[in-house]
């Protein structure tokens, strides 16, 4: 039976320094990135004062492409953003009160992760999830009737 | 109204010592110089050093006599930042490609190296993002690169082939040749022949269709596949069932790098197992071609002939391994170290089994007769009944390569020793979900290896004995000596005649790679990856808690 955000927040791991000692990975928000006419997308994520949470911490890709990703931290303390995309991973220090803009390019369909690399904040809760929806091109699948799925 | 400052990105990689970029040293590396790869004995040009797939390098600066002083001379380490996928399961595999002092070398989760032979510098670096959920049945690995035409061919986890600029690491094209919902990805090495880049797809423990894929090397175009299992009605259906879909989940996938022969024109290329691997029931048949030897021409991608080591496997018992190029007695020949613990050697012109002869040390699943025949004898039939066989689902080889010295004519030949308990468990095909048809129970205790030598017709020569299961390639050079790692962590040098044990190195973690030769400035080097990962519940469960590290080592002799 799934867990509900409900009984995450009940115990408190949904919070920093309650339940346990962090944040449970991912127990954020969830959010569409938008898509621009020619299929290029965007999105901003946050870092909220004291969560050490990504907001969101769950970012939908509608499929795989480039992504112009805003980083913002809201914090008052330092953290950074180490960011998957094909060819070399981005990365982003953020100050205190700082914004930038780094570009993601990303295959899907799968989910991929990214975080703030430095201390344990990974651990606390800077971790969240980029999922890519969609399908492998025509071309690359294979040549039988369609399967049964879980 | 909050004041912001700006955050500026950068490529990772430019937060550390990387220089950028390599010596344009692949530009010329054309397929007239591959096909005479071994005619350039400073360098380590494909995947098994040469098309035939022998293991062996001409170079015999290390020899018998002095390899004891050999020493390393550098290490590269490289490590992990986030989360990856596979983070319990990732293996340092490849075969590190040597192109005139600069080494390519692939890692797990969609690394890729540039890295100067003679010192260790990282050149340049890719990474290609690899979803962290990507079905793996036996963990975050690749098993190394191509080189061709100023390009480094690379495949990725969730089932891409990609060209990179070989001076810079930078992507030229990028083809998907695999479907990852349908639970495929990729791991092998590349494969280039002509103007073709061919590779082969993973997955055969979820139940899906395997092929090889051939690509233009300048475009990335698609060229043509050839699907391992046939459709209804296509020639070898008749070995499957006439109703329902086995057949498109039948397996045979080919997730190691083949060999091939140009006055053939043919690949020679191992096909996996069956799906569902161990419930035979649900595809009544010999189920063609999965667990065979294919003869592919590389021009259309078309199988000529094939040979079948174990028809109807219920055993798990892959024939991907490679298919060792040789001649006897002016014939042309091929030898196959299966999983099933038999060596088949054939007649690579027209598929004819010339000699089969056992090769592992504990072998109850069944047994083939010198004429090929083949008595399956303690399988997984009754549901829930458990039966227990040598070798194990890893086999007496897994897809870590045997290695061929022409000076010596002896194979030498890295054996697991290791049993296993399997219970049919019969399931339904769910796409992306494993599909195996049993538990298994892999002997933990009761283990060992042996580097065994033999010669071509099958005599053995020697052997010797280690503790551990021998899940590495082996390397044999032209100084009479083969090498060959150990779980333990142990690299081993012996003398390729006797097998007398010349000269060890611990190294600080498992091997599950392929040991490479090259040389830069006069200097010979030995370069072996070590990091202690991938299926090894199934090939040594009893050294899954095994320092499971990441480096590559380069060892050579003092200078001066």
């Amino acid at each position: 039976m799934a867990i509900t955000a409900g009984e995450l927040s009940e115990i408190g791991l949904d919070h920093q320094n309650k339940a346990a000692l962090g944040r449970l990975l991912a127990t954020g928000r969830l959010a569409y990135a938008q898509e621009g006419p020619e299929g290029r997308m965007r999105a901003e994520v946050r870092i909220p004062p004291d969560e050490l949470v990504w907001d969101p911490s769950i970012l939908v890709m509608p499929h795989g492409g480039d992504l112009d990703l805003e980083l913002v931290n809201d914090d008052t303390n330092t953290h950074c953003a180490h960011l998957p995309s094909n060819g070399d991973s981005k990365w982003m220090w953020l100050a205190v009160y700082s914004r930038g803009k780094a570009t993601l390019n990303l295959d899907g369909p799968g989910y991929y992760w990214f975080s703030s690399n430095i201390g344990n904040d990974e651990g606390r809760g800077l971790i969240g999830a980029i999922v890519v929806l969609g399908d492998a091109p025509p071309e690359a699948r294979l040549d039988r009737p369609d399967q049964p799925r879980p | 109204m909050t004041e912001y400052v700006e955050a500026r990105p950068v490529n990772f990689s430019e937060l550390s010592a990387v220089v950028g970029r390599a010596p344009a040293v692949a530009e010329n590396v054309t397929y007239e110089r591959l096909l005479d790869a071994r005619s350039e004995p400073h360098n380590w040009l494909t995947y098994y050093g040469a098309y035939n797939g022998q293991r062996y390098s001409p170079l015999d600066q290390i020899n018998t006599e002095n390899v004891r002083r050999l020493a390393p001379a550098w290490v590269f380490q490289f490590g992990a930042a986030g989360l990856h996928a596979g983070p319990s399961t990732y293996a340092f595999e490849a075969a590190p490609i040597v192109v005139d002092g600069v080494m390519y070398v692939s890692g797990w989760d969609g690394w890729v190296w540039a890295i100067d032979a003679r010192n260790g510098q990282n050149l340049w670096v890719y990474k290609h993002a690899i979803p962290f959920d990507t079905s793996l049945c036996c963990g975050n690995v690749n098993r190394g690169v191509a080189v061709a035409k100023g390009k480094v061919f690379v495949v990725t986890l969730n089932a891409h082939l990609i060209a990179l600029d070989a001076v810079t690491g930078k992507c030229v094209w990028d083809s998907t040749y695999g479907d990852v919902r349908a639970g495929e990805s990729a791991t092998l090495a590349p494969l280039v022949v002509k103007n073709l880049v061919i590779v082969g797809s993973s997955g055969g423990e979820f139940g899906v269709r395997g092929h090889l894929d051939a690509f233009d090397v300048d475009s990335g175009e698609h060229v043509w596949r050839c699907y391992t299992v046939p459709k209804p009605g296509e020639p070898g259906s008749e070995t499957w069932p006439a109703d329902g879909e086995a057949w498109a989940r039948g397996g045979g996938n080919c997730w190691v790098t083949g060999t091939f022969d140009p006055e053939t024109n043919l690949l020679y290329w191992g096909t996996g197992n069956p799906g569902p691997d161990f419930d035979g029931e649900v595809r009544q048949g010999d189920n063609l071609y999965t667990d065979s030897v294919i003869a592919v021409d590389v021009d259309s991608g078309r199988i000529r002939w094939h040979y079948q080591c174990t028809p109807h496997d219920l055993w798990d018992y892959d024939s991907t391994m490679e298919c060792v190029l040789f001649e006897q007695d002016g014939r042309k020949l091929l030898a196959h170290f299966d999983k099933n613990g038999y060596c088949f050697v054939l007649d690579r012109t027209n598929g004819d089994l010339v000699r089969v002869f056992p090769f592992g040390e504990r072998i109850t699943w069944g047994e083939i007769t010198p004429d090929g025949a083949v008595t399956p004898k303690v399988y997984p039939d009754k549901e829930g009944e458990p039966v227990h066989f040598w070798p194990g689902p890893a086999g007496a080889k897994e897809w870590t390569h045997a290695a061929y010295s022409p000076k010596t004519e002896l194979f030498y030949v890295p054996v697991q020793d290791v049993g296993a308990e399997v219970t049919r468990r019969r399931r339904q095909f769910k796409e992306s979900i494993p599909y195996w048809g049993a538990s298994v129970t892999v002997d933990a205790e009761d283990m060992r290896g042996f580097l065994k030598a033999f010669d071509v017709s099958g005599n053995e020569a020697w052997r010797w004995a280690s503790r551990w299961p021998l899940s590495a390639s082996v390397l044999a050079t032209a100084g009479d000596l083969t090498f060959v790692g150990e779980p333990s962590g142990e690299f081993n040098a012996f003398h390729a005649r006797t097998g007398e044990p010349l000269w060890r190195f611990q190294t600080g973690s498992g091997h599950h790679s392929s040991p490479t030769t090259y040389s830069v400035d006069g200097r010979q080097y030995v370069a072996v990856p070590v990091g202690w990962g991938a299926w090894v519940e199934g090939f040594a469960p009893g050294m899954l808690g095994g320092q499971h590290g990441d480096a590559l080592f380069a060892f050579a002799l003092p200078e001066g």
